[in-house]
């Protein structure tokens, strides 16, 4: 017995061993050429190594880790070494720990509400001295949509890189067969006698969306509300603006026509978009981001895209990340991130990015390119988030805000759940903390 | 009467059976939905059995990321510490059991409140001083803290004490040294109590995810636990099928070390408890 | 001084030196940390006094994680030393059969916590989970499991209780095993019933190992983590956000160093007047042998 099990033991780390021996040489490489690196910064004509941490999982960080592969062969002096952190969150709570162990990375990926928290902590360096510098860039061919999250008391302090919209995802054979205009609902009310009709109670709902924050700033702002008064100092979403989108969706859920999909901030995503493709929710709201993911996922169906329904306005905030460069790192790692930031967001990456992934190109030029056009013609749903740019706003980036954001979504879920809780007591609820925040 | 008899008999094994499987299902569970493909996995009612067996998720698991890297960091870390527990808690053990020494009472308290001290409530200070002395991305946060048991100290302490003195004063007249009879002959005599704590030790830093998730940030220390829990992230709905392999080879050495050597495990973690 | 007195000094050194170092050096540095504000990076900690405390005591949230972490200890506490003394009680016979039993309950125990947090994760899936799939077999509605503000605590109860009930009915078992048979057979002579066997001489018998597995339950459940990070990151709504988490969040999510200490002297007291508790017994159960 005893024996049989040590067999089975080492039996188990052989195998475990002699699994990786393909991917070890892979995985060898980089360590080796990372350790190269770090021996090289003292001799100058060794590459200079810098460490980039990126956020996203999946196809999105497979197409992330090539890029990085592309731009350490296609030069010999920076060599980048990509770490994945997770989501959002937990590379925001990674890089602020490492900033305390003197470990940062040179450049990582922050969503954009959260650069003014780390810009006021001093976490960030100021790029205008490297946009302006020899290695300079353009930065009039950055969409200008995109770069109301890049500037915190007017010093430049990121770069745009993936970055979205939300949108309207429709299964638009499923709306063609209920008899719906298969390009979608335009108005709010459109949506909510949409899903009234897509709905089969037990089997299937109608539309779903993440309780989430962005999509709530979305409905406040084609509300023609506001997030916070204009000088970041208070919040202002307790108002009928900010009220109404929450009874919104709550009234629909009470209907049963929409669904609340469970788990944690972003697990709420993936559920909704496993639905999606799995045909149990007809519609969804989410990022332009996961577009290429949805459209190869989505088995026997056609995915459609279109503007988040309006209100008062269409409206929506833009999301994503922008690429920042830590302040901690020395003059050599600066200078080595900046070329790595120029070249991850340039025309041509920026477009690769796009089209692998959803997220819109960043730059003018990579817009009007001839290559971007032709993918508008052949996949029409990849142009509606460019489009919907006319419409989009900068996401509130005060550095309360990245704590309040959290409180806000709580608030939202409460009301949602608890039957006896009204949205207005919700949001006033919200209020009271969000007072406090601010300070 | 036998048929009462024979019908309480029926009743319990049944009740055994059910016990069991709420124990044990859950991991066979595990098993079958890693070799599931991922449509099989979002079907309800569930499916018992995988149409085609997907051991490639496996492969799929292990490849996400650098596992080997990990695997080894698990591995590495937690006989280093085993090894630095076994070095320092050997001699304390000694000195506290056969010394008399002004102070004792005190370093000894001093031992047992460490003991009481659980990591959960000093780990935002401790990260601080590594941090502070640029320890982060090292092995040494994740080995260091825990070099010295308290609780290893206690257990040995407890067995030196019951080793006759005359063997200690026999050997001294043979002019062994204090270091040789420690090892020579304290420890030989401690050996179950050894072999336990260190069944207890490996487990649990094989195990443990909380002080890896806080002490590192970089995939070169990143323990097996991290590695698996971060599977999950992957973006348009969880892949449970590719978590649930990951996590096979997560818990499959640990329950062949367990099927080995029930026994003591259970005595490991059970009896040095209750002493 | 000669070696002879400096030898045990040494001895008791290298263990001693990280004992203070990582363990009680950081008890006070977190007490200091907590009467400041700090970010984490700024280069200076500014001394504020009480403030952190005060914030923390009139926190709502504060309040509600606070009590999320009572409940979920004395449900889970509560349930597995229960369930585990009846497990006992019936798994306490040589045969095979019961010692494969006793090993199967057991192994849970030894798994890490983040594979038994994804494998019931996993498990509590309100659309594909085997749960909801077991409920409907006996005809009851399905459970929302850790995806609703009434049912996720009770979830991670659930969770926990599965994964320490059979370590506990051993050491009932170890327990039950160190009664003296002779006060069984003196109480069969007495023909007394199997109820009044039960409540004269094996609870008061066991009562040691009832308080001791009461203690060490009581405050390994205040410290839970893993389940929580992994499984519901304190959600929905802080329903399910306890204090290791919270000091967690509070530490490396919103750079409040201060803040999180405070809260982390908060869960020292409660830990430390449950450890003083713990040797007093101790002491006490020097009678019992």
């Amino acid at each position: 017995m005893k024996k049989w099990g040590m067999v089975l033991l080492s039996v188990w780390i052989v195998a475990a061993l002699a699994a990786c021996g393909n991917q070890e040489t892979s995985g060898g490489n980089a360590t080796a050429s990372a350790d190269a690196g770090q021996n090289g910064s003292q001799s100058s004509s060794e590459p200079v190594q810098i460490d980039f941490w990126y956020s996203l999982g999946g196809k999105n960080g497979e197409v992330i880790e090539q890029m990085v592969k592309k731009f350490n062969a296609s030069q010999d002096e920076v060599v980048v070494k990509p770490t994945y952190q997770g989501d959002y969150y937990e590379n925001h709570a990674k890089v602020m720990a490492s900033l305390a162990a003197g470990t940062q990375p040179d450049v990582t990926m922050i969503e954009i509400a959260s650069i003014g928290a780390f810009a006021d902590a001093g976490a960030l360096q100021d790029l205008q001295p490297y946009v302006e510098g020899k290695n300079g860039v353009d930065m009039n061919d950055y969409i200008q949509g995109l770069m109301g999250n890049s500037y915190w008391k007017d010093t430049l302090y990121a770069i745009p890189f993936n970055r979205s919209t939300p949108l309207l995802y429709v299964n638009r054979d499923m709306l063609e067969e209920a008899g719906l205009n298969p390009e979608g609902p335009k108005t709010w009310e459109e949506l909510r006698e949409y899903a009234r009709a897509l709905t089969i109670e037990g089997e299937r709902w109608g539309f779903s969306t993440p309780i989430d924050i962005w999509f709530y700033e979305a409905l406040v702002f084609e509300n023609g509300g506001k997030i916070l008064t204009d000088d970041g100092k208070k919040p202002a979403f307790h108002s009928s603006e900010g009220i109404e989108p929450v009874e919104f969706w709550k009234s629909m859920i009470e209907e049963g026509i929409m669904k609340m999909p469970p788990g944690e901030k972003y697990n709420a995503w993936d559920v909704a978009a496993q639905d999606f493709t799995n045909q149990r929710v007809g519609m969804i709201f989410t990022s332009t981001g996961s577009l290429n993911g949805l459209m190869e996922q989505a088995q026997g169906f056609e995915v459609g895209t279109a503007f988040l329904p309006a209100r008062k306005s269409f409206g929506v905030p833009t999301g994503g990340t922008n690429l920042v460069m830590m302040a901690k790192s020395s003059e050599e790692e600066k200078e080595a991130a900046w070329q790595f930031i120029k070249w991850m967001t340039d025309t041509e990456q920026t477009i690769h990015w796009s089209k692998n992934t959803g997220y819109m190109p960043v730059r003018v030029s990579a817009v009007e390119s001839d290559e971007m056009k032709q993918l508008y013609q052949e996949k029409p749903q990849f142009k509606v988030a460019v489009d919907q740019l006319e419409y989009a706003k900068p996401r509130p980036m005060v550095p309360g805000y990245k704590e309040l954001q959290e409180v806000i979504m709580a608030e939202i879920q409460r009301a949602i759940i608890d039957e006896n809780m009204t949205a207005e007591e919700a949001m006033q609820a919200a209020a009271e903390k969000a007072e406090k925040l601010l300070k | 009467m036998i048929t009462v008899e024979k019908m309480l008999k029926i009743v319990e094994w049944t009740g055994l059976a059910v016990i069991t499987l709420i124990f044990v299902f859950p991991f066979i569970w595990m098993m079958i939905t890693a070799l599931k493909s991922l449509p099989e996995t979002v079907v309800f009612p569930p499916e018992w059995i995988p149409e085609t067996w997907m051991w490639s998720n496996f492969k799929v698991a292990w490849s996400s990321g650098p596992f080997l890297r990990y695997f080894f960091n698990s591995l590495f870390v937690a006989v280093a510490i085993l090894v630095l527990q076994i070095l320092t808690m050997v001699p304390a053990a000694y000195a506290f059991s056969r010394y008399q020494f002004p102070g004792r009472g005190f370093l000894f308290g001093l031992t047992m409140a460490a003991l009481m001290i659980p990591p959960q409530i000093t780990f935002l200070p401790v990260f601080l001083q590594m941090s502070e002395w640029g320890f982060i991305n090292s092995y040494i946060p994740l080995i260091l803290p825990y070099a010295a048991s308290a609780f290893g100290i206690f257990l040995l302490r407890q067995s030196f004490m019951q080793v006759p003195e005359e063997l200690i004063e026999a050997a001294r007249l043979d002019e062994a040294s204090e270091w040789r009879i420690m090892w020579r002959i304290m420890v030989p005599m401690a050996r179950p109590v050894l072999v336990t704590f260190g069944l207890f030790s490996f487990i649990y830093h094989w195990n443990d995810y909380f002080w890896p998730l806080v002490m590192t940030n970089s995939d070169a220390f990143r323990t097996l636990p991290i590695g698996i829990a971060m599977l999950k992230d992957a973006e348009g709905g969880i892949a449970w099928n590719i978590v649930m392999a990951g996590n096979m080879i997560l818990v499959i050495p640990i329950l062949i070390v367990f099927f080995v050597a029930q026994r003591q495990i259970i005595r490991a973690f059970v009896y040095s408890g209750v002493k | 001084m000669s070696l002879n007195t400096l030898r045990p000094y040494l001895m008791v050194a290298p263990s001693l030196i990280i004992f203070l170092l990582f363990f009680i050096y950081p008890i006070f540095y977190m007490i200091y940390l907590s009467f400041t504000s700090w970010n984490l990076i700024s280069p200076d900690k500014t001394f504020v006094g009480v403030a952190n405390y005060v914030e923390l005591f009139q926190s709502q949230d504060f309040r509600q994680v606070f009590f999320n972490t009572v409940i979920y200890t004395v449900l889970t506490v509560f349930l597995s030393l229960t369930v585990a003394l009846l497990l006992a009680l019936w798994l306490n016979k040589s045969s095979a059969i019961y010692g494969i039993v006793q090993g199967a309950i057991f192994s849970p125990y030894i798994i890490s916590l983040v594979s038994v947090s994804l494998l019931w994760m996993w498990m509590m899936d309100p659309q594909y989970g085997l749960l909801n799939w077991v409920l409907n077999l006996f005809h009851l509605p399905p459970s929302p499991w850790l995806t609703h503000t009434d049912t996720a605590l009770l979830s991670l109860v659930v969770v926990g209780v599965w994964k320490i009930v059979g370590y506990n009915a051993l050491v009932f078992i170890a327990g039950l095993q160190s009664i003296p048979k002779d006060l069984y057979e003196a109480a069969a002579l007495d023909e007394a019933s199997q109820w009044a066997t039960f409540a004269r001489i094996t609870l008061p018998m066991l009562s040691p190992t009832l308080f001791f597995l009461l203690v060490v339950n009581t405050i390994a459940s205040f410290q839970v983590f893993d389940t929580v990070q992994i499984m519901t990151q304190g959600g929905p709504v802080n329903s399910t956000n306890m204090l290791v988490y919270y000091i967690y969040e509070y530490g490396f999510d919103f750079f409040k160093i201060g803040y999180a200490s405070a809260a982390g002297v908060v869960l020292l007291v409660i830990v430390g007047v449950m450890t003083v508790f713990h040797f007093r017994f101790m002491a006490k159960r020097v009678h019992y042998r």
